[in-house]
């Protein structure tokens, strides 16, 4: 093996994307920790999502004990970093106790986590609406959840979609720590691929691409989705 | 129709409405004047319950709505309502302000609402802009989209609090005009406004407020011309 190590400088640059990408199919590996990625990100995403909208009711309603519950939730998530959140899930709470896979596992963590966020930032949507459009809405006759519903929400969300985008690239680029739990997702994948080629330089630059081209097509998504929406009214 | 007894209303410490009493017959045009902060907005919005009223109870056709139970949507579709910044929604066109309530409610098919809004339209002079959203109107054809979205719900009495003082000069004759008309047609109306000329023109009975009470009341002339109290004095020397 030291022989092995010798001689990596003395290859060329195409020999080494080969025996980083190509032998044993090794790109096989990127493209798997890229679905693995892929998978536990949008399962996160659309928990973070429900989840979040819930503890921003939660935290706008009148019941003072819900209210609580929901700001004390969002006090602990965003005081305590992420990674310890994600093995606390999977070496206390979920691992032992269920059969769940662990990119499921991993899934329902970072969902736990982005909901936190997703929750503030709907939460300051909601407050963004002036107060005059509820108000309007009631004195129509319509009721609370109809004025929330047809109302405040449509405009909340048209507020709130840049930074619940940011919100969705900031949880796939963190899911990032999922080989902490053993996740071979798309950073994991490069690893393993420098362990065993020990190359650092192309595996790890290489995640670095795909996950930039993934963040920059999920940007260009998103700017469409508020062109479109501020167009619809032509303000 | 609404008869307001011992009506009392506070923020926190702040003791905004001090005991308002009066009635408003129906088809009566009642005017509300009197300085800023003088608890105007709070009495209109305690009528239409967007202000739970401290004590007191305001009897709307000998119902006391003030109470737990009473269902509040009901009762507002009974009332409309007009601001003073409009409050239209801006995500919708003129046509889906003016139906939303009417059909979410199950009041009106889809065609008699547009069918009705259209006509509605047609009566304020703005027929063209159903299809337009709030942000290319003007301040006059947003408060007049307003009054006719309020109309929608065929509401038994309009408030209106300051509908013209947010508006240019030169708009705020045709919001009067509209509200001319409503008056005309026998609706029931309580508006605040400072447009003393509407007031004598159109009003039964002008109500002065201020700190939380009704000071003096009666009809327009006697209030114009002969006011009683020194505070009524002060204040139209101010404005007129
Ligand atoms: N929601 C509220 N919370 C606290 N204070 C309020 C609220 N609404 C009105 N007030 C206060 O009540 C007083 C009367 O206000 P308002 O009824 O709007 O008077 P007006 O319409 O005659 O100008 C003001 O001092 C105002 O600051
Ligand atoms: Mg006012």
């Amino acid at each position: 093996m030291p022989l092995f190590y010798d001689t990596l400088g003395a290859l060329s640059f195409m020999e080494r994307l080969e025996r980083n990408f190509i032998t044993a199919d090794r790109w096989r590996l990127l493209l798997d920790g890229l679905g693995t990625t892929l998978q536990v990100s949008f399962m996160a995403v659309i928990l973070g999502i429900v989840l979040g909208v819930l503890l921003a009711f939660m935290r706008l309603s009148k019941a003072r004990p819900l209210s609580f519950l929901s700001g004390a939730y969002i006090d602990i998530i965003r005081g305590t970093p992420l990674v310890v959140q994600l093995m606390i899930f999977y070496f206390v709470l979920l691992g032992p106790t269920t059969k769940l896979d662990k990119a499921i596992i991993a899934a329902i963590a970072f969902g736990c986590n982005s909901g936190a966020y997703v929750a503030e930032i709907v939460r300051g949507g909601i407050l963004s609406v002036d107060h005059g459009q509820e108000e309007a809405g009631l004195s129509l006759g319509l009721t609370r959840a109809m004025t929330m519903q047809y109302i405040v929400l449509p405009q909340a969300f048209k507020n709130i979609l840049p930074s619940l985008g940011n919100e969705l690239i900031v949880l796939i680029k963190e899911t990032s720590i999922l080989g902490y739990i053993g996740v071979v997702d798309l950073a994991r994948a490069g690893e393993q691929i420098r362990a065993r080629t020990l190359d650092a330089f192309l595996p790890l630059i290489a995640v670095a691409v795909v996950y930039y081209v993934l963040v920059k097509f999920l940007s260009f998504l998103l700017l469409r989705l508020e062109r479109r929406l501020r167009e619809s009214d032509q303000r | 129709m609404i008869s307001v007894e011992g009506l009392h209303k506070s923020f926190g410490e702040l003791e905004v409405l001090r005991g308002v009493h009066t009635r408003v017959e129906r088809g009566e045009k009642v005017v509300v004047i009197g300085p800023s902060g003088g608890g105007k907005s709070t009495f209109l919005r305690c009528l239409n319950l967007l202000e739970i009223p401290t004590s007191g109870a305001v009897l709307f056709d000998g119902i006391d709505i003030t109470a737990r139970n009473c269902n509040k949507p009901a009762i507002r579709r009974r009332m409309g309502m007009t601001f003073q910044h409009f409050n239209l929604f801006p995500h919708l066109t003129v046509m889906e302000n003016m139906t939303l309530a009417p059909k979410k409610l199950g009041l009106m098919g889809k065609a008699e609402a547009a069918q009705e809004a259209r006509e509605l339209l047609e009566r304020v002079g703005l027929p063209d802009k159903a299809n337009e959203y709030p942000g290319r109107l003007s301040g006059g054809q947003k408060q007049r989209i307003a009054i006719v979205r309020s109309l929608m719900m065929k509401p038994e009495v309009m408030l209106f609090d300051e509908p013209t003082s947010s508006l240019d000069p030169e708009m705020v004759g045709e919001v009067l005009e509209v509200m001319k008309r409503l008056a005309l047609q026998g609706m029931t109306m309580i508006v605040v406004t400072h447009e003393i000329g509407f007031a004598r023109e159109v009003g039964d009975r002008v109500l002065f407020m201020d700190e939380g009470r009704i000071l003096e009341e009666g009809p327009p002339d006697q209030i114009f011309s002969d006011p009683r109290q020194p505070r009524t004095r002060d204040f139209l020397n101010k404005v007129l």
